[in-house]
């Protein structure tokens, strides 16, 4: 016998009335930050970025692709979390980065582009990109302050003395972390809307969402992060055979 | 020049950290609603359901493929249906992903229809996934779930008036309206525990967004959703988009 509660399905049913309750009221305030975050006031961007992209070097105007909002995602490359020579892209950001390719279609049909940016030459990026099975535009943000900038990155001087990550002073940041910026492009002005950081990054991992409705959940107790990167998983291959 | 508030750095950092407050203790709280789902009392699973799939006719156990959880997302593609649903296909493009996380954490995702298993198996392929779909057999465990609904039921529905994004996604599914609404779509999630299968939770309507990866984008973009007072329901098929 299982040590977890059982009950009988009216039981069960008059529990799941109660959480559906608090699951709605959770959706509504969901709702509300969304429009909250939709009446930010935008800032004009006053500073050129150059990014290498696979049709050559863009600004950031020309990365919205000809839809009027866009999405980059700063992706720790090189160096980051549970990185070495054969797999240099972030663990953590690999795992984001699987639940793009799923949601680009849709959201390129709604008039946003996401793309993915990196602090490393193109050519470092496309073999591990090739490797992942990744599609989605993946831009070179090598020598320009964009991840800088946008709090993704940290100068060396930061590191030692300070900087803010999450919009929160931080005394050591490390080179890198995890984040994601929104800009609007109106009469060819690109305002820079939204950035989110740290678990805000967990709303685009659908992973982890199903995982909050799964018995078990999340199952995370243990001291050592589970998530690998797709292909590394002991179960890997049964899924590339699936 | 754009009609919204434009502001400076200064005070785009104010605003931005009053509403991150708010992020966070919504985050809190959505921890705390997935522990409360956690403690849901489990309850047996009596039936024996049966289900045709690629590797033969399964039972609901079988379908845990040795793992100690199973997700099932109920999919809308009924017997008649000559397509999947769009917005469906549009939450299995996000599952398919979630796929080899969620076997690391014990938990195996699949799809079940009413749809025979051919005709599943050809839309997969169309549609590149890579998830196990099993087709049910007779129509006791969608029903049983909430997820079948009879002519009776659906009467007040279709009774008043059609939303235009049913017309829209049943014409895409080549049935009617009543056909289309026929199946529902949902989600249930059991556990296995010394051989019995138990029911954990199962959740439909706006409980299927956390697998509808795009909103939790478009929460986050300048424009949001953009769906009200929409008269053409934006969401396609994934090959079915016009390029721009």
């Amino acid at each position: 016998m299982t040590e977890h509660r059982v009950g009988t399905r009216e039981e069960w049913l008059a529990a799941r009335r109660e959480l559906l309750e608090t699951e709605r009221e959770h959706m509504r305030q969901g709702d509300e930050l969304a429009r909250r975050r939709q009446e930010l006031p935008w800032v004009a961007m006053e500073k050129e970025y150059v990014f290498d992209t696979d049709t050559g070097e863009k600004a950031l105007a020309d990365l919205f692709d000809g839809r009027s909002q866009l999405l980059v995602y700063h992706f720790m490359f090189g160096f980051g979390f549970r990185v070495d020579e054969q797999s240099p892209g972030c663990t953590g950001c690999s795992f984001v980065a699987d639940h793009f390719d799923a949601a680009i279609p849709h959201l390129n049909g709604h008039d946003v582009t996401v793309v993915v940016e990196s602090i490393a030459p193109l050519e470092e990026l496309h073999p591990y990109k090739a490797r992942m099975g990744w599609k989605f535009p993946w831009v070179s943000s090598l020598g320009s302050d964009f991840k800088y900038d946008f709090g993704a990155a940290f100068t060396e001087e930061q590191q030692r003395n300070g900087g803010e990550y999450n919009f929160r002073h931080v005394d050591r940041p490390p080179p890198q972390r995890e984040g994601m910026s929104a800009f609007a492009l109106q009469d060819r002005v690109v305002y820079h809307t939204y950035s989110t950081y740290d678990r805000g990054v967990e709303q685009l991992m659908g992973t982890y969402r199903m995982l909050d409705l799964a018995p078990l959940g999340r199952n995370e107790e243990g001291p050592a992060s589970w998530w690998q990167r797709h292909d590394e998983y002991e179960t890997a291959q049964e899924v590339a055979a699936g | 020049m754009t009609d919204h508030a434009i502001t400076t750095q200064e005070e785009w950092q104010a605003a931005r950290n009053e509403l991150l407050a708010e992020e966070k203790e919504h985050t809190r709280r959505g921890d705390e609603l997935a522990r409360k789902r956690r403690e849901l009392p489990w309850v047996p699973v009596e039936k024996d359901y049966a289900f045709e799939t690629p590797g033969g006719t399964k039972s609901l156990a079988e379908l845990f493929d040795g793992r100690s959880q199973l997700l099932v997302y109920h999919f809308m593609f009924g017997p008649t249906y000559t397509g999947g649903c769009p917005v469906c296909s549009s939450i299995a493009d996000n599952l398919n992903v979630n796929v080899p996380h969620l076997k690391a954490r014990d938990a195996t995702l699949i799809c079940s229809s009413r749809a025979s298993s051919d005709k599943l198996e050809a839309y997969k392929q169309r549609m590149g996934w890579s998830f196990a779909w099993a087709s049910t057999v007779g129509p006791d465990f969608h029903r049983d779930l909430g997820f079948l609904h009879s002519m009776e039921d659906l009467k007040p529905f279709l009774e008043g008036e059609m939303p235009p994004a049913v017309t829209q996604n049943a014409d895409a599914c080549g049935v009617d309206a009543a056909t289309y609404v026929t199946e529902g779509p949902g989600l249930s999630a059991y556990i296995r525990s010394n051989g019995v299968v138990y029911k954990t939770y199962v959740s439909t309507a706006r409980g299927l967004e956390p697998a509808m990866g795009y909103y939790g984008l478009l929460d986050r973009v300048p424009l949001g959703r953009q769906e009200a007072g929409e008269q053409v329901f934006w969401l396609r098929r994934h090959d079915e988009y016009e390029t721009r």
